[in-house]
Order: structure tokens, then sequence, then C-alpha cells
């Protein structure tokens, strides 16, 4: 029972830590960082489990992180004023700015708290219903006539949005009727005025819960199955692996925490962009996990990590200029030298024991 | 321990114009260790992949214990009692000797995927169970101290005894080898012999088995079912197979004095895979 605990306790602190320490000393630099940095981390993990343990390509991670996040902006946007009047206030861990901005009178804990919660929740179902449909091609599509389906999934999504209606704004939300709600996603405008839950608390939250989904799902019955249906289909089957069945399961789990990531960037940012969230942004995602490895958990992570954080080492305008380039570059060189990835199917600690493989 | 029994009945397979095999029945029960020969694409493998599920037979049925299983995904197959190794190695090379076992102990698993993610007390029963049975079966195919290796670095005869591990870790009643001899050195082969007799003692399963050795195959089988362009030409014991006429025509293309000659005319064409 403890050990079953021991790890979910340990992300709950850790991102009570990472929201409390960051939060109290800062001007909102690392603040900004760390939610980029972590909403990467998700997407990365998430996506491995669909790319590096059942090996389908899936490019089109965006578009679940775009309908997860239009879907919590709107439920903040207008659910906000539709269920509790005026803007719930935000509590303690849903401060998305430095403390000393804080007013004093600030609650630890809020209701407005637990209905970002829900409002999280919620971007990840709907993120992974829409997995479930674009994981139903999985079972009779290969390789790259599978990518190619994502990529028109990723791009489905993001014309669908573009070609919304405008976004209601608050002063005339009463006269507006449900349907006004329902297709006011912001046209190509973006969806803005959200209001921000999104704390490092959260999305560190998620991180942990994401992370620690995948490692407990590589150590398990369930995730050696996707991860011999990676290595040999035919063979999976033979075994009694029930492969269309595993391969819908990572599409939806990978979806739902796409979904949740996108309801994170909204509720971080205050806006979402379906036009920024295109196919580059997929692309950029899978090149996380190729590098880090794939089905390697924490090569993810730290891909994400770097990868994030490099463009802000350097020059910030000249690496945006040439990303696209050094992407497509790093990608090419990692799929001639290191096909799997940097750590392949290991862990950065499988590594320091100086074992081989997957073992739990 | 109920017995089982194979049954196939009049099964045809046809890819585009070319009959892979044609009206081919079969019945293997529990306790009996079969052949199944045949010169290069008489239809042998094609046989496993209709018994196994991955092909659907055009005609004929298919029968495990009364119960029809053709036309049944090969993961339904394989859990109610067919398993088999493949003529072309088919291990998950990147994952341990170990995992490849775990992931046919798979069945076994009863938590689902929710009791795996909040590793509830029936995720740890479980895992313990299949790790156990997993590590009981490498230690009887002396593949326990590679067990953390990956299956892809494995010595080519280590690699199809993992295929027969794995293809046990499923709880087989019938099992099928696809030439699980192919590749193998003289010293190795005679191992696999001694191996194959003492599971059929110790398992409760029935083998079909593929195989171009002809020493391995005589040795070894109650019965012989001979397979030439897609079609049985003969069937008896071992002794009746040796002198059969058309055997020996379908193995040199012409009448022959002597199966010696077949059986190294098969050997130099090696192994196949
Ligand atoms: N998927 C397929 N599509 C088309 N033809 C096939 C297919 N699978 C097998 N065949 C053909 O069916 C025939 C029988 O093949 P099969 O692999 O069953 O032979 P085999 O007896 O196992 O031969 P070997 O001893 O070489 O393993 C061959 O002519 C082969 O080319
Ligand atoms: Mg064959």
């Amino acid at each position: 029972m403890i050990r079953s605990i021991f790890a979910p306790l340990m992300v709950l602190l850790i991102a009570i830590g990472v929201h409390g320490l960051v939060g109290r000393y800062d001007d909102g630099y690392w603040i900004n960082q760390l939610t980029i940095i972590g909403i990467a981390i998700i997407l990365a993990v998430s996506l491995n489990i669909v790319n590096g343990f059942t090996g389908q390509f899936s490019i089109g991670h965006a578009g679940f992180l775009s309908l997860g996040g239009y879907l919590a902006g709107s439920l903040l946007y207008y659910g906000s004023v539709m269920f509790f009047q005026t803007r719930p206030e935000p509590g303690f861990f849903s401060f998305t700015q430095p403390f000393d901005r804080m007013d004093p009178t600030i609650v630890w804990w809020g209701i407005g708290d637990l209905f970002f919660l829900c409002v999280c929740l919620s971007a990840g179902l709907f993120a992974a219903v829409a997995g479930l449909i674009v994981g139903l091609p999985s079972l009779r599509l290969r390789g790259d006539y599978l990518a190619i389906v994502t990529v028109g999934f990723g791009e489905i999504v993001r014309i669908l949005i573009e070609s919304s209606q405008r976004q209601v704004p608050l002063s005339r939300l009463n006269r507006a009727d449900g349907w006004d709600l329902v297709t006011g996603w912001g046209s190509a405008m973006g969806f803005n005025y959200i209001p921000k839950f999104g704390s490092l608390f959260w999305v560190y939250l998620f991180v942990g819960i994401t992370i620690l989904t995948a490692i407990r799902l590589k150590y398990s019955t369930h995730g050696r199955a996707y991860l011999s249906i990676r290595e040999d289909e035919i063979a999976a089957e033979a075994m009694g692996v029930r492969s269309t069945r595993y391969k819908i399961q990572a599409f939806v789990i990978s979806a739902f925490f796409a979904g949740i990531a996108g309801a994170l960037t909204a509720s971080s940012q205050g806006t979402i962009n379906a036009t920024e969230l295109a196919f580059m942004k997929s692309l950029e995602i899978v090149v996380i996990v190729v590098l880090g490895g794939m089905g390697s958990v924490s090569g993810a992570v730290l891909a994400a990590v770097v990868l994030t954080y490099l463009p802000e080492l350097l020059q910030a305008e000249t690496f945006a200029r040439y990303r696209l380039i050094l992407y497509a570059l790093v990608l090419i060189f990692v799929m001639i030298l290191r096909p799997r990835g940097l750590m392949g199917t290991r862990e950065v600690w499988d590594v320091f024991r100086r074992r081989r493989g997957v073992q739990g | 321990m109920t017995a089982a029994k194979l049954e196939v009945q009049n099964v045809t397979k046809i890819f585009g114009g070319l009959t892979a095999v044609r009206d081919f029945s079969i019945v293997v029960e529990t306790g009996q260790l079969q052949g199944l020969i045949g010169p290069n694409g008489a239809g042998k493998t094609t046989c496993f992949n209709l018994l196994t599920g991955v092909y659907r037979p055009d005609a004929g049925k298919i029968l495990l214990n009364g119960k029809r299983i053709d036309g049944r995904r090969p993961s339904s197959i394989t859990s109610s009692g067919i398993a088999r190794t493949f003529q072309n190695i088919r291990l998950f090379r990147d994952l341990t000797v170990l995992d490849n076992v775990r992931v046919a102990c798979h069945l076994r698993a009863r938590h689902t995927l929710v009791g795996a993610l909040l590793r509830l007390p029936n995720h740890y029963r479980d895992e313990a169970h299949i790790r156990a049975h997993s590590i009981r079966l490498l230690e009887r195919f002396g593949l326990l101290d590679r067990s953390e290796e990956l299956a892809g670095n494995l010595p080519y005869g280590d690699q199809r005894r993992l295929e027969i591990a794995r293809a046990l870790a499923t709880d087989p009643k019938i099992l099928l080898l696809d030439e699980p001899a192919a590749g193998m050195n003289p010293a190795e082969k005679i191992a696999l012999k001694e191996l194959i007799r003492q599971l059929l003692k110790d398992f409760p399963v029935g083998i079909l088995l593929i195989e171009h050795d002809m020493d391995v195959v005589m040795d070894l089988c109650d019965r012989i079912t001979v397979l030439d362009y897609g079609q049985i030409i003969a069937t008896g014991k071992p002794e009746e197979i040796q002198c059969d006429e058309k055997v020996i025509e379908a193995y040199l293309g012409c009448p022959a004095h002597s199966v010696e000659e077949a059986v190294q005319k098969d050997l130099e064409r090696g192994t196949d895979v």
C-alpha cells in the first residue's frame, strides 16, 4: 500500500514545492520558463506513449493540445461567468504570478481551484475522445500512412477552430445563446482573456502525474504489451496481446494528457491560438520524443527540458529563425545514427545500473 | 487435466492464383508429437498461419476441443490454447529475455489498466506471479543467466529456444514449432531434441513440428504428415514416410533410390529463414 501511495504523494509535494519556491522569490521569469518547460514535458511524455511505447507514428499531437486548450479556455471564460456569475478568484495554489503581487486576503484553496481541476479533467477527456477517434485508423494503417492520418487530424482541428465564430465578449454574454458559446471559439484571432489558473502548482502536478502514469505503465503487464506491439505486432498477437485494444488505449491515454497540457497552456498564458499549434508544433514534440528516445520516459523529460530551454539560452530571435532547420537536422541525424533516439527504450537509471532494456 | 484436441478439416488457402494449402486435414492431441514436412514452399508455414489466425482459411474448419477457432483473431486463438514459434525468429528484440517471456504471460494477468496505474494490490500479485513463472521457464530453458540481456543480442540457438519458452509461457494446449532447429549446430540440435522430448513429458501439450532436418523429425515424431504443393501426399509413421515413393519423389523431383540423398539435398539447401 505504501509504495502505491508514496510516488503520488511525492508528486504532490514536488508540485507544492516548485510553486512555493519559485513563486516566492521571483519577478516572473522563472515562473514563465518553468511553465513552458513543464508543458513541454507533459506533451513529450504523453506522445511517447504512442510513438515510443506502441511504435505507432503520430504527428498530430498539437491537435489534441488545441482541443484541450480551447475547451478549457471556453469553460473558464464562459463557464466561470455562467456558473459563478463572476470569475472565481484563484486561491493560493492557482496563483500564476509572483507572490509579492498577491492580495493578502487570498484563500488557500477555493471553489475556483476545484473548478479549474474539473476544467483540466474535462479538457483531457475531450481530447481523449478525439484520441479514440484518431486511434481507430491505427488498427488498419501502419507507419507512414498512419502518420499522414494524424497530420490530417491536426490540420482539421486547426482549420475547424480557425473557422469558428468570434469570441463573445463577457458584457454581451447574457444576450448570447448556447450556440454562440459553443461555436464562439475565437476564429483565427485565438481565444483570449482566459482566466489564469494555470499556476506552477497545477503544471507540475500534471507533469508528475503524466510521468508517473508513463513509468507505471511501462513497468507493468499492460505497458509491456504496448512495447511488444512496437517490437513485432504479429508476434505480440501470437502471445495473446490484443493489439487493437492496446493501440487505441495508448492513443486515448496520450491524448488525455495532451488535452490537459492544452488546458494548462490556455490558463497559464491567458490565451490560446490554434494557428500557432499547427503541424510545426506537432513536429516539435516528435523531435523531442525522437531525440529523447522512443520509449524512454526520462529521455523524453530530458529532451523536453533541453530543447525548450535551449532557445532561451541562445539568442531567442536568431534561434527562432533557424529553429526549424535545426529541428530537421536533429531529426535526420538521430534517425541515421540512433534510430531509437539517444536513450532508446532505456531510462536514465538503467544506464547507471549498466543494464540494458526494460526491467521492473 | 483434460486432453485437448486440435482438428483441422479440409482447410484451403489461396493467395491470388496460388493455392498455398489445399484440403489440409490433421488431428493433434495432447501428448502427441507430430511432424509436418515438405519441400520449400510446400505450404507448411501457411498451415501454421492458418491455425493461429494470421490468415483466414478460404475453406474448411479448424476446431479446438470441438469449438471452431478459424476466423478469430490471433490473440484470441492464443488465449484459447494454441501457441507457436516463428520460422524467421520474431522475438521482441529490444526487450530483455525476461520481458519477452513476461509479455507472453500477459494472459495470466487479471488486473485492469487502472489497477496497474494505481498500483493496486492485484497488480503486485499478478506481477509477482508472472515474474516467478517466467523465471521458472527461463531456468528450464537454461536462459536464466541471460534474463537481463536484450533478446536481439542472444546467439542464434538461444533465440530459437527463447521462442519456444515464450510460446510455452502462454500456457498452450497445442504448441506449433516452425523449424526450431534451423541454424543450430549439431550439438545444439541434439540438445534441442532432448528438450522437446522433455517438454512433452512435463507440459500438457500436443506438439506439431515443422522441420527440415530429417534427423530431428524422424527421431522425434510419432507421426508425420508430408505436404507438397499445398497438398498432403503422405501421412504415417516415420518408417513409413521414409520409404514412401511419393515423398521421395517430392523431395528429389524425380524417383530416387534412397532417402539419404533427399536428406542430403535438403541439408544443402540449408536454413531458409
Ligand atoms: N502472404 C502470402 N502471399 C502470397 N503468397 C504466399 C504468402 N505466404 C506464402 N505464400 C506462398 O505460399 C507458398 C507456401 O509458402 P509457405 O511459407 O507456407 O511454405 P513452407 O512450406 O513454409 O516453405 P519453407 O520450407 O520454405 O518454409 C509459397 O509458394 C509462398 O510463396
Ligand atoms: Mg516455412
